[in-house]
């Protein structure tokens, strides 16, 4: 078992007059419906070029038993430093949700409930880098040809 | 025009032998609408918190009961996600289609704040 925590704050000392926000939350990324920690992860950094969809992590059916379903938590940052041009469109299956400019993160737990849950995503203006992270605990490897 | 500064840290000393330990930041241009941190108890009902009448945006979402999922759907119908018990999600959103947020069982409590760019 590993103890992995996710930790967001939000702020800002002008949003509201009077008043500054500050937004912050805490979750542990445990297994689904139990206390237990998640006990893989997989991370990177990827170049992908525009015009191209891509998907981001694991099927449904790559994920042992029902470790698919609720308990995985995907980290995603575009890490690219150009205008606003450049950014990626992000989405489940074929459901467009937002876009990640340069320097814009998520953090979203994932509910692969099936194949047709997939995060897709796909680079605009040129090519773009990502860093991301999935967190989950049943990763099933490819098999061998 | 306001900023907004979102920071995600990630802490784990035992998921691998490579301890993780990052945060990641960003500063956000905030010019338009705002839905300040509100708080709304759910039922097993659709019911939309993010309209359409939104354009690009920032989303914050927390499940603040201690048992029961919150599912939350872009309104096509999909399960985008499940917020289990006191999770969080943050993500950008492009307002093209409405969020919605129903209990999986109950009258669990969501927080949830939008802000758009």
């Amino acid at each position: 078992m590993a103890t992995t925590t996710a930790r967001v704050s939000i702020s800002s000392p002008d949003l509201m007059p009077g008043s500054a926000l500050s937004i912050t939350a805490n979750t542990a990324l445990t297994k689904a419906g139990v206390v237990t920690g998640l006990t893989q992860m997989e991370t990177g950094v990827r170049s992908i070029v525009t015009g191209t969809e891509y998907r981001l992590g694991p099927l449904a059916t790559e994920m042992a038993s029902d470790a698919h379903d609720i308990a995985s938590y995907l980290y995603l940052c575009n890490t690219t430093t150009e205008d606003t041009t450049y950014y990626i469109d992000w989405g489940i299956h074929e459901t467009m949700i937002g876009k990640l400019y340069a320097g814009d993160w998520m953090f979203i737990p994932w509910n692969a409930s099936d194949d047709a849950a997939e995060i897709e995503i796909e680079p605009q203006g040129g090519t773009n880098t990502i860093e991301y992270a999935f967190f989950n605990s049943d990763f099933i490897l490819t098999t061998a040809a | 025009m306001a900023t907004l500064t979102p920071t995600l840290t990630l802490v784990s000393t035992d998921v691998s032998t490579d301890e993780i330990n990052f945060s990641v930041t960003d500063s956000l241009n905030i010019t338009k609408n705002v839905i300040s941190p509100s708080k709304v108890k759910l039922t097993t009902s659709d019911l939309e918190i993010g309209p359409t009448t939104y354009g690009k945006s920032y989303v914050y979402l927390k499940n603040t009961d201690d048992t029961i999922a919150i599912n939350i759907e872009v309104t096509d119908g999909n399960s985008t996600m499940q917020l289990a018990a006191g999770e969080f999600a943050f993500f950008p959103w492009t307002g093209a289609a409405g969020i919605v947020a129903y209990s999986a069982s109950g009258t669990p409590y969501l927080e949830y704040a939008i802000f758009e760019a």
